[in-house]
Parts: C-alpha cells; sequence; structure tokens
C-alpha cells in the first residue's frame, strides 16, 4: 500500500497501459482514466505480489492478489488520494460503446489459465521469415485484421529489416485477441509498451488511411510475382 | 508457434532444387517416415485416438472433450487456435439460465424451432436447447468469465428472435457473455484447458483430404506449411470443424479464412452435403470489404437511399421504415439495385447516410463506425454516405449428421445411415438446428453443445488405445498429386482472377432475392467458372510457407461449395428462412398451414419442399447431383419436450 501511495502522487501524467497477461509474465496493471484526460497507475503493488505467486499453482491466492477488481480499485483510489487529485470519473474505460452494453470484463480466463508464453522462432533466414509473416499476416480471425494486415504487408513487408521483421512477427503473433491488435492499430486502446515501435507506429499510420484509398479486400498475391512484372 | 505437443524435429531447410529428400523423425510419440508415396513430398505418418480438424470455438470444445476422456488426440489446424474465426464473435451464447427472468428450455427450443422455419430436425434442436444451460455452467467451471449481474450470477441480454413462453410472453433475456469478447474468451479457456491434458497441436497444418478406405474414414492428410512435410494422421474418429464458406461470395463479412476446407475434403470423398442454399445476408456490410456495419447506426438514425437519393425503406417498409427486420432490408436493398438505381460507378450498391446526424452524435455513439468507414471505404461519414450491401454472414448449411454429431448420408430404402469414423461439428457441420434460418447467439452454442457431443460420442463408441484397421500404403496419393499439380500449375488464369469471378457470379446470381432465370444463368455461369479451374496458374513454386499454394487449395474448396450452394438454390421452388424466391414467394409444406388443416391431403415428400437437400459433386466434372432427405419431426422425448407442429412463420 505504501508503494501505491507513493505511485499515485508522483505519477499522474503518465498514460500508459500494460494489459493483464499471466501470458506475457509482464507486470499486471490495471489503470483508471479520469475526465481530464490522466491515469493513475496501479502498478507496482500487483506486480510484486504477482511474481511471488507466480511459482505457485493456487488459484486462490493468486485471484486473491492479482484480480484487483475495479471496484476495489475505485475505492483504493479515492482512500489514497486527496481531493484534488481524485479523478472525476474513475471507471474502466471502453471507447468501443457502440458494440453495445459492455459489462465488465475481469479477464479471469486471462489470468488464471496462461497459455504458453510465445517465442521466436530459431535458425530461420529473412526470406523464410517474410514467407512465413506474409501467410500470417493474410490469414487473421476477423475480416478487418485480414484486410489491414494484408495490404500492410503488401506495402512494407518485403522491405523491412531484421529488428522490423522480429518486431512485426511478435506484434502478429503474441496478443491471443486479435481483436486488441484492431484496437491498437485504429487508436481505440493504447499500444501497451511491449508492442510500442516503429512497427507499430507504421501501422498506425497506414491505418489512418489519409491517401483515403478504398480498402475493398485484401490485395491478390500476385503483386509478388516477379515474374509478371 | 512454441506449442506444446509438436513433435521435435531436426529438418534441414527444404531448398527447391533437391526434391528427393528424407528426414529423421524425432521425437513425439508414434511418427515415422513413410516409404510407400512419393520421394519427393516425404511423408510422415501419425497415429491417434481422434483427431480433429479445425481449431475454433467447436473444434477446440472436441479435442478438449477427448482428451478428457483420455483419448490420445490430435488437432490439425491452418491458424493458430485464439486465430480462429471464432475470435470475431462479439454477442454471447443464449441458453435458459432464467437469470433475468423465469425461462425454460423448451421456450428456447420453440424459438430455434420457428427461427429454422420448420427446417431444423426437432431431435438435434431438443438435444441443443437442452444441454444449453449445462453447457454454459461447464464452461463457467473451465473459467470462462461470463460477465455477471449485481447478485453474481450470469448476466443475459436480450437478443433477436427470442422469446418466452412460446412467443406468447414478450422478450427474454437468454444470451450471456463475456463483455464484448465471448468468442475469445471461448478460445483462450478451451485452448488453456486442452492443453493440460496433453492435446498434440499441429497449428499451420492444411487438411488436404480425408483418408477413406471402404466407406470409413480412417483420418487425415494433411500439409505442414512450415517445412513443405506431409503428414498422414490415421485414427478410428476424425471430426471436422472448419468453419463456413463465405469466401464463395464477393462480399462476406467473414475472415479471409472461411474458405469451406471441410465441406470440400467431404465432398471429394464423396459424402452429400446439406442444405447448402440456405446462406445468411446480413444487410449492411462495407461495400466490397464486408464488414459489419452494425444496425444500431440505423437506430440512431442512418438512412439508405438509392442513386437517386430517395430513402427508399419509405416505400417497402413504410412504418418500420429503415429498421424493418433484415431480411425485408436486404430484399428492399437488393431490389433497388436490380432495378437500376444502384449507387457507384457499377450501380452495384446502396449507400448509408450519416452525414446529417450532428457530428457530435456520430462521435459519442458510433465511434467505431466512423473509423471502420475511414479504413475501409475511405470515407468521410460527416460528409459522404457509406457504400453497403447485404452481405454472406453465416451458412446454415453444411455436413449432415445425427444429433449425437456422426456424419450421415441417406438413402429412400435406409433412410440415414452413419459414416464410420467421421464426425462434424460447428458451422461446418448440419445438424441440423438452424434449418433455413439461424437466430442470434444461437451459433456459439451450437460449437461447445456439438462440439461436446462428438467427444461424448466418440468416449461411447470407443476406448483409447484401440489399434487401428491397416491403412493403404499409398492412402492420400491422389491429395499429393493435386498438390504437386497445383503447385507447378502454368496455365492462362491466376488465382485470383478465378476468385473473383467466382465471387462475381455468387454475387450477382445467388444473393438475397433469387429468381429461376437469374439462377439458371448463374449456375451455367459458375459451371463455366469450374471448368476454368483446368486452365490455373499459380506463380510461386516453394513449399515451404507456400501462401499463393494455400490460397489455390482453398479456391479448389470454395469451388465446390460454391456449386452446390447455386445448384441447390436453383432447384428450390420455394421460399424458406433465408432463401427467399422471388417466382416462389411462398413456403411450399406437405400442408397448406396457412389454411384450416381438417381435410387437407398431406402431399408426398417429392411434392413438396421442405425437406433437406442433399448434394453431391463429381469432382473432374463440377456436375452437382441432388438428392432430398425428410427433416426430423420428433423431439428427443415426447413427453418431456413436445415437438413443434409447422405453423405460419410471422413476429
Amino acid at each position: 500500500m505504501q508503494k501505491l501511495i507513493t505511485q499515485v502522487s508522483t505519477q499522474l501524467a503518465c498514460c500508459c497501459y500494460i494489459r493483464t497477461e499471466a501470458e506475457s509474465r509482464s507486470a499486471s496493471f490495471k489503470y483508471l482514466r479520469c475526465e481530464s484526460g490522466t491515469c493513475i497507475i496501479l502498478g507496482h503493488w500487483l506486480l510484486s505480489s504477482q511474481q511471488e505467486q507466480s511459482h505457485q499453482d493456487s488459484a486462490v491466492t493468486r485471484k486473491k492478489d492479482t484480480m484487483l477488481s475495479v471496484l476495489v480499485a475505485k475505492r483504493l483510489v479515492s482512500g489514497v488520494c486527496p481531493k484534488s487529485l481524485r479523478p472525476a470519473v474513475a471507471e474502466l474505460v471502453t471507447t468501443r460503446g457502440y458494440k453495445g452494453e459492455a459489462p465488465d470484463d475481469s479477464r479471469g480466463d486471462i489470468i488464471e489459465i496462461p497459455l504458453p508464453p510465445w517465442t521466436e522462432k530459431d535458425g530461420e533466414t529473412m526470406d523464410i521469415k517474410r514467407r512465413r509473416l506474409l501467410f500470417q499476416s493474410r490469414k487473421r480471425g476477423m475480416l478487418e485484421n485480414c484486410i489491414l494486415l494484408s495490404l500492410f504487408a503488401k506495402q512494407y513487408l518485403n522491405t523491412m529489416n531484421e529488428p522490423q521483421l522480429r518486431q512485426y512477427d511478435r506484434l502478429i503473433n503474441e496478443p491471443s485477441n486479435d481483436w486488441d491488435i484492431y484496437y491498437w492499430a485504429t487508436e481505440a486502446q493504447p499500444v501497451p509498451d511491449v508492442y510500442a515501435g516503429e512497427i507499430m507506429d507504421l501501422l498506425k499510420e497506414f491505418t489512418k488511411n489519409k491517401d483515403q484509398e478504398q480498402r475493398l479486400d485484401a490485395p491478390n498475391l500476385e503483386y509478388l510475382d516477379k515474374g509478371s512484372q | 508457434t512454441g506449442a506444446p505437443g509438436h513433435a521435435k524435429r531436426t529438418i534441414p531447410a527444404v531448398s527447391q532444387s533437391s526434391r528427393k529428400l528424407h528426414f529423421s523423425v524425432y521425437g513425439k510419440n508414434n511418427s515415422k517416415v513413410s516409404d510407400g508415396m512419393s520421394t519427393q513430398y516425404p511423408v510422415v505418418d501419425h497415429e491417434f485416438d481422434a483427431v480433429v480438424v479445425g481449431a475454433g470455438g467447436a473444434g477446440l470444445r472436441a479435442a478438449f472433450g477427448l482428451s478428457e476422456a483420455g483419448f490420445n488426440t490430435a488437432c490439425v489446424t491452418k491458424l493458430f487456435p485464439t486465430r480462429s474465426h471464432t475470435v470475431a464473435a462479439q454477442g454471447g451464447i443464449n441458453a435458459a439460465l432464467g437469470n433475468m427472468e423465469g425461462d425454460d428450455w423448451r421456450w428456447h427450443f420453440y424459438d430455434t424451432v420457428k427461427g429454422s422455419d420448420w427446417l431444423g430436425d426437432q431431435d438435434a434442436i431438443h438435444y441443443m436447447t437442452e444441454q444449453a444451460p449445462h453447457a454454459v455452467v461447464e464452461l463457467e467451471n473451465f473459467g470462462m468469465p461470463f460477465s455477471r449481474t449485481e447478485d453474481g450470477k450470469i448476466y443475459q441480454r436480450a437478443f433477436g428472435g427470442q422469446s418466452l413462453k412460446f412467443g406468447k410472453g414478450g422478450q427474454a433475456h437468454r444470451c450471456c457473455c463475456v463483455a464484448d469478447r465471448t468468442g475469445h474468451s471461448l478460445l483462450h479457456t478451451l485452448y488453456g484447458r486442452s492443453l493440460r491434458y496433453d492435446t498434440s497441436y499441429f497449428v499451420e497444418y492444411f487438411a488436404l483430404d480425408l483418408l477413406m478406405e471402404d466407406g470409413e474414414c480412417k483420418g487425415v492428410i494433411a500439409l505442414c506449411m512450415e517445412d513443405g512435410s506431409i503428414h498422414r494422421f490415421r485414427s478410428k474418429n476424425t471430426v471436422i470443424a472448419t468453419g463456413g464458406y463465405g469466401r464463395t461470395y464477393f462480399s462476406c463479412t467473414s475472415a479471409h479464412t472461411s474458405t469451406g476446407d471441410g465441406n470440400a475434403m467431404v465432398t471429394r470423398a464423396g459424402l452429400p452435403c446439406q442444405d447448402l442454399e440456405f446462406v445468411q445476408f446480413h444487410p449492411t456490410g462495407i461495400y466490397g470489404a464486408g464488414c459489419l456495419i452494425t444496425e444500431g447506426c440505423r437506430g440512431e438514425g442512418g438512412i439508405l437511399i438509392n442513386s437517386e437519393g430517395e430513402r427508399f425503406m419509405e416505400r417497402y417498409a413504410p412504418n418500420a421504415k429503415d429498421l424493418a427486420s433484415r431480411d425485408v432490408v436486404s430484399r428492399s436493398i437488393t431490389i433497388e439495385i436490380r432495378e437500376g438505381r444502384g449507387c457507384g460507378p457499377e450501380k452495384d450498391h446502396a449507400y448509408l447516410q450519416l452525414h446529417h446526424l450532428p457530428p457530435q452524435q456520430l462521435a459519442t455513439r458510433l465511434p467505431g463506425i466512423s473509423e471502420t468507414a475511414m479504413i475501409f471505404a475511405g470515407v468521410d461519414v460527416t460528409k459522404e454516405p457509406i457504400p453497403v450491401l447485404p452481405t454472406v454472414h453465416y451458412n446454415m448449411g453444411g455436413i449432415p449428421t445425427n444429433y449425437r454429431g456422426q456424419v450421415i448420408t441417406h438413402t429412400t430404402e435406409e433412410g440415414d445411415k452413419v459414416v464410420p469414423g467421421l464426425f462434424a461439428c460447428g458451422e461446418a457441420a448440419c445438424a441440423s438446428v438452424h434449418g433455413a434460418n439461424r437466430l442470434g447467439a444461437n451459433s456459439l452454442l451450437d460449437l461447445v453443445v456439438f462440439g461436446r457431443a462428438c467427444a461424448h460420442t466418440i468416449a461411447d463408441i470407443c476406448t483409447p488405445g484401440e489399434k487401428l484397421s491397416p491403412l493403404k500404403p499409398n492412402a492420400g496419393e491422389e491429395s499429393v498429386a493435386n498438390l504437386d499439380k497445383l503447385r507447378f500449375a502454368d496455365g492462362n488464369m491466376r488465382t485470383s482472377e478465378i476468385r473473383v469471378n467466382m465471387q462475381k457470379t455468387m454475387q450477382n446470381h445467388a444473393a438475397v432475392f433469387r429468381t429461376g432465370k437469374v439462377l439458371k444463368e448463374g449456375c451455367d455461369k459458375m459451371d463455366a467458372v469450374y471448368q476454368t479451374l483446368d486452365d490455373i496458374k499459380t506463380f510461386d513454386r516453394g513449399i515451404v510457407w507456400n501462401t499463393d499454394l494455400v490460397e489455390t487449395l482453398e479456391l479448389q474448396n470454395l469451388m465446390l461449395n460454391a456449386v452446390q450452394t447455386i445448384n441447390s438454390a436453383e432447384q428450390r421452388q420455394e421460399s424458406r428462412g433465408a432463401h427467399s424466391r422471388e417466382d416462389f414467394k411462398d413456403r411450399m409444406d406437405e400442408l397448406d398451414y396457412a389454411k384450416p388443416l381438417a381435410g387437407q391431403v398431406r402431399k408426398p415428400i417429392e411434392e413438396h419442399w421442405r425437406k433437406h437437400t442433399l448434394s453431391t459433386v463429381d469432382p473432374k466434372t463440377g456436375k452437382v447431383t441432388l438428392k432430398y432427405r425428410p427433416v426430423i419431426d420428433n423431439s428427443l422425448d415426447a413427453e418431456d419436450c413436445a415437438a413443434i407442429p409447422p405453423a405460419i412463420r410471422s413476429y
């Protein structure tokens, strides 16, 4: 709790969000965004307890320590913040209200059922990596990503250097929910630190569609056919 | 991808020049290299108690159920499990839990039978709606974090077509959800749990064909994309859960992975597919891209206009106007286009106008729409209308099964007969619970109930570790020959050209509103497009991560689905559910249910249309043969749940 108070009073300006993912073994944070746009990280307190619990199998202990519900979080913040710092509206923000009421998501499945962590493939040549990433860009979970990523791959995949390819590989293969990638690309949700970087920026810019081109469908593959050019 | 259960191997990278390659296989259980086939493609044989093809909601539920029951299970999938199309589902699962008001699964049963326009098999619907509450509670126990009410019960919301008291008690609230990521949560939970039971996942393996011998299914043959090796998965039990085939149409809401691979495998094995003409359309998908534009837009005041700038829904539905029911809106848009008032250079879509709404309202109530319209149509919704078109959304038809998930064939003399060793579940199957029209939120339910049913049926009839019957050493040879042929194809028409021809034919001739003449033209055109497959040209000659080859294989699969769909539609001379004919506007049942039944003579099955279509194709010629099969009208237990006799369907 001491740590939490320090966090709150010194880090009001920062606005980063790191998702609660047991599978990426990263810190679990929740953030509260208030009307004025600043947010409060309830971070390290959760991180240390998760690290302690990470070797224990007991789901109960893990649940107690890491599943800080929004209600508790709200109470904590109101408790520790002086009135002047208290957020005007402390609610987990979902910016996609148009999909209908989306009741709170406890993410219990993601916390308690960790999937095997994603690992980079070794021993792959750049050429093979590009071919793999092409397939993985074109075949996604929902149509929006199929179109977006295959157009993005058409534009950028063949000119990416090795570190860029590895960034892209991680971006499209590690997240478990394909919608997350779409929300980050459309800036409906903030990008977690682990995926921020050159490639994510390129993707966000590309998604804006500043040239207002008609993106009716994923491109046909023949742009790769050197023989026809 | 690092998934456990993947056989560890040391393989030199396959280069294009050395096609005579042998390699050693180390690692997990029972893989060995086979010499019985072409030496140009190294073949690895595996033996399992059960093989599941597809790792979406249905496939994962089946794989999990089988592993839990102690069966050594393989799951072969072309996509990483959490990237299956199920992840797109944001709605929920229907179940009569009764948390929001008193409820009874028999009312859900009634709604589903009526929704299917009496083409659904009532024994399967009985099974599904009765099992629904158990299935949801089971998922909850597996760890799926359903959204809760204040009292901690599972929150249930309203959804279209769900009523109380057999349609007389008002709107029912039966749809359980996990915030707005029900599909993702389902996949994550099932995948995670199945790994604890040691399920073997073969991710990014493209299943080519079933291994059939003497009418029995003995496994699956697949291509490993990572290294181009061929794998035969031998098993006594094969479950197909490969999803739908929206991609036969130019405009669909499905991902590019919905290519009907399972339906095609079954067709090539000489088995029938059922009710493929029943394709569900959603009225407003973005023209071309097909991304869904929610009905909420029209709820907020958006209007549909034609090329003359007219709000045409006023003519078709004077009261409800743009908020009329989905099939009415779809039909209206189609008629406007057909009569020449379509928008755009090809006059082939309608406009959804939002710019008359205050920008503030657009930004707060419909923010996602503005983004989607800009990203996919290049349209600024505050200034221009969005091009929209009725869009393919779901396939009610698929591989015919009984209510236990076993694939069946049918003859008039013997009736339904089970195909040994073969099962199907999910959108790929046709149990048939959705009949001629699917209700919202029944699809995720279908996945879990029938995925589970397949696992239970297999556990009933088999035991783990049973010895497999021998397989011919060259089983699957034709599949590899086909693969090789496509890999080096050098005709005149590119894969993308043939694909777009197929899609445009389906879109123009077998869309929302169908007429005999247009369908017949479509059948002929589709036949011509089918023949062009022989003249196909691919450009990527490699074997490792060859996307061109995979998309060509998918095109072959799509074509088989397309020809069956359009031919079945042409033959069915009635309007029922999602299949609506301008020239045969009414349902044609065995009795005329619009009039009093007393004194009517029951028509024989040849003279009415309340029957399932069974279609088969000769893959060499593309010729479609149609047969019919009666609908199952009795529930599983007449005392527990009375069957619903047909009636006129009105809401």
